[in-house]
């Protein structure tokens, strides 16, 4: 997979570069739209991460000229405003996502995965996810533990679900927040954990393995192996 | 637009404007007919006067003249009725004799000596002796059978005798008459012309000052961007207008610039904060154990910080009136729904129950984000300040056209210190770790959307916040009935 990231700021292009390389994309980095825009023509790249503030021009101005020059691939926008502007919906609509900073490596990497998911041709959509000897029936939304069913309320199953979608990896608290309850906020409380405990217990039985981890300071993985 | 078909044209500025005007000018103008009448009235005297007193000196002269034999009688008469025959007679019913003018003459004996003139005479004669008639002046004369007054002058002969000579009236006050009737006419008709003329101009303009009320009622919150009609004429509402303009222009700018400001301060502090959340968690990746803990705990200390970056900034612009809202239409009910679904097991875990009276949805037009916070906002205050073993109730309903929400807990309520300025920045209680932003939050958002917050302690135990938002228009008319079902 090769990305373009666009970022001014060297500190956050560094550290972003590496996490990136590490999730195993292939980056090549710009500070300004108008190396962003030579590189974008000459390389054909899967995937964009462009900030918004950058110092030669504005970041939707830039990707709106990329548009215009044929490229095709999605774009993640960084925003160091919190209120999204008009144009951003726009785009959002148009396929695109954004992030606002300071955000969590994990939601940049799942945000990046379901663009490039959502840009690429649907495949026959699976009607069961297995994940290791967790097994979910996606039609008659009923989970089962080492062929055993689970007795799940509705919103546990939506949840139980969104981990295994993304068994493997991280999720944050806020991308649970936003898929499972579509909520996009940040509560002080321990609101999120909670839910995650109930599911554990009953997921995680025991003498089983435990398959739902928690990752201090970032958010919860379901282990896939 | 309310103001157009609402009000009777009666209340309006502009009726009460004409009328006062109107009046004034019909008063204006009574006044100085008034003048003209009388002054034409003398005038019409004066020269009547002038007539008789002229005639009756001749008259005179010729009754000294004549000798008083058989034929005085005749040659006075004939005098006396030419003189008579120089008064038009201008009365259409009487054809032949002109009974407007009358000559007498009395003899030494108080009879009738000689009489020209309609009738007898004699009625004449008894008014004149009746009345004190002051010779070579003339004077007003009431005679029987005559429903106008007589001018009359009189001379006194050599022989001891007395003549008079009587004019009506009548055509003096014909002449006024009609000028009063045509006076009257034409001043109901400028009067009636003024009035619709002052009402008309005024209506107009005022009209221009409404629809300046209006433009202005509906810039109020978010949209700055408009302005008030305005218009070519360099006249006071045209001055108000530009005023109001100049005066938005300025709004406009000092709102753009705190957005500037904290647009520039949340990017000069989200830069650095996501730099270093990315260094920190690309070295916990690396770190396993025990060494991993400082930076877990750094990370969210820096998730803290971002969230109190965050509400600051909306706070500040909310208390500013500068918080940019995306409208859209949101389900109160179902928003509550979930998020008691999200928040019921923290809740149950701490031993609080929570309940939901709610009857139908309630659609408001508010902006997603921020009241998904919000409402996570009371939530969140209520799971953190209630001891265990307590009962949160909320109710949804609608009250004079606002979506109502009221949450009730049975906790040990606010404390009474901070209950004043419960809405304020940096305010929170005693036991509180918060960093006092919560309900000032809830209390900004709420007032950008055009709603209000109260809080107060409950009268048996517990606190009561109660928060009313504005319904979606299509939301008005109907008021769902508030039916009562539990959840948790």
């Amino acid at each position: 997979m090769r990305l373009l990231l666009v970022e001014d700021e060297i500190d956050i292009q560094t550290f972003l570069r590496a996490s990136l390389e590490e999730a195993g994309y292939q980056v090549e980095a710009a500070v300004d739209g108008k190396t962003a825009e030579r590189l974008a023509i000459d390389g054909q790249f899967d995937i964009l991460v462009v900030d918004l503030g950058l110092p030669d021009q504005d970041g939707i101005t830039l990707i709106l000229r990329l548009r215009q020059m044929g490229v095709r691939a999605p774009v993640l926008i960084l925003s160091a405003r919190r209120s999204v502007d008009d144009r951003v919906r726009g785009l959002e609509q148009g396929g695109d996502d954004y992030l606002t900073k300071p955000f969590a490596l994990a939601e940049l990497l799942a945000r990046l995965r379901n663009l490039l998911k959502r840009n690429s041709p649907p495949g026959s959509e699976a009607t069961r996810l297995r994940v290791l000897d967790l097994e979910l029936d996606l039609l008659r939304r009923e989970a089962f533990r080492s062929g055993e069913i689970l007795q799940l309320t509705q919103q546990e199953f939506v949840l139980l679900e969104f981990l295994c979608r993304n068994a493997g990896r991280v999720v944050t608290r806020s991308m649970i927040l936003d898929k499972v309850w579509g909520m996009r906020i940040q509560p002080d409380t321990n609101v999120v954990d909670v839910h995650i405990y109930r599911l554990r217990s009953k997921v995680d039985g025991k003498g089983q393995q435990p398959l739902i981890r928690t990752m201090r300071g970032v958010g919860y993985v379901l282990k896939d192996r | 637009m309310s103001s157009r078909t609402g009000k009777p044209v009666i209340h309006s500025a502009a009726w009460r404007i004409s009328l006062w005007a109107t009046l004034a000018f019909a008063c204006g103008t009574m006044l100085v007919f008034v003048f003209l009448h009388r002054f034409v009235e003398g005038d019409i005297q004066r020269r009547s006067d002038a007539w008789l007193s002229g005639e009756v000196e001749v008259l005179g002269d010729v009754a000294e003249r004549t000798p008083k034999d058989a034929l005085y009688d005749r040659v006075v008469g004939e005098v006396a009725e030419l003189a008579g025959k120089e008064v038009p007679n201008k009365d259409p019913s009487e054809t032949s004799s002109n009974d407007s003018v009358f000559f007498l003459q009395t003899g030494s004996n108080g009879l009738l000596k000689l009489w020209v003139g309609t009738g007898s005479g004699e009625p004449n004669l008894k008014a004149v002796q009746t009345t004190t008639i002051i010779p070579d002046h003339p004077n007003d004369l009431r005679v029987q059978g005559f429903a106008v007054p007589f001018r009359v002058a009189s001379t006194r002969l050599d022989d001891g005798t007395y003549i008079y000579l009587g004019l009506s009236e009548r055509d003096e006050l014909r002449v006024l008459r009609s000028l009063r009737l045509r006076f009257f006419l034409l001043w109901l008709l400028i009067v009636l012309l003024g009035f619709s003329i002052v009402f008309y101009t005024t209506r107009r303009m005022l009209r221009h000052v409404r629809q300046i009320t209006e433009a202005a009622s509906r810039i109020g919150h978010s949209d700055l961007n408009a302005r008030v009609p305005t218009t070519k004429r360099n006249d006071e509402v045209g001055h108000l207008a530009l005023t109001l303009n100049r005066m938005l222009d300025r709004i406009e700018n000092s709102i753009h610039q705190l957005h500037t400001i904290t647009d520039s301060l949340a990017h000069d502090l989200r830069s650095p904060l996501t730099a270093i959340r990315g260094k920190l968690e690309m070295s916990l990746s690396a770190t396993h154990g025990e060494k991993a803990e400082p930076i877990v705990s750094a990370i969210e200390e820096l998730d803290r910080l971002t969230d109190f970056l965050n509400k600051s900034l909306d706070v500040a612009e909310a208390k500013a009136d500068a918080l940019r809202l995306d409208r859209n239409e949101i389900d109160l009910d179902e928003l509550l729904r979930i998020m008691i679904d999200l928040y019921e097991p923290s809740m149950s875990e701490k031993g609080l129950q929570i309940r939901l009276q709610s009857g139908s949805p309630l659609i408001i037009e508010a902006d997603a984000a921020l009241i998904h916070r919000m409402i996570a906002n009371l939530f969140d205050n209520e799971l953190k300040h209630l001891p265990s073993a307590c009962t949160v109730n909320m109710m949804l309903g609608v009250e004079d056209g606002f979506a109502s929400l009221i949450l009730e807990d049975d906790g040990p309520g606010f404390d009474p210190e901070v209950l004043t300025h419960l809405f304020e920045r940096r305010v929170k209680g005693r036991e509180s770790n918060g960093h006092g932003l919560g309900l000032a939050f809830v209390d900004a958002v709420v007032r950008a959307h055009g709603g209000s917050v109260a809080a107060c302690n409950r009268e048996t135990r517990g606190a009561r916040i109660s928060v009313t938002l504005p319904l979606a228009a299509n939301q008005q008319a109907k008021s769902p009935p508030v039916a009562s079902h539990d959840v948790g």
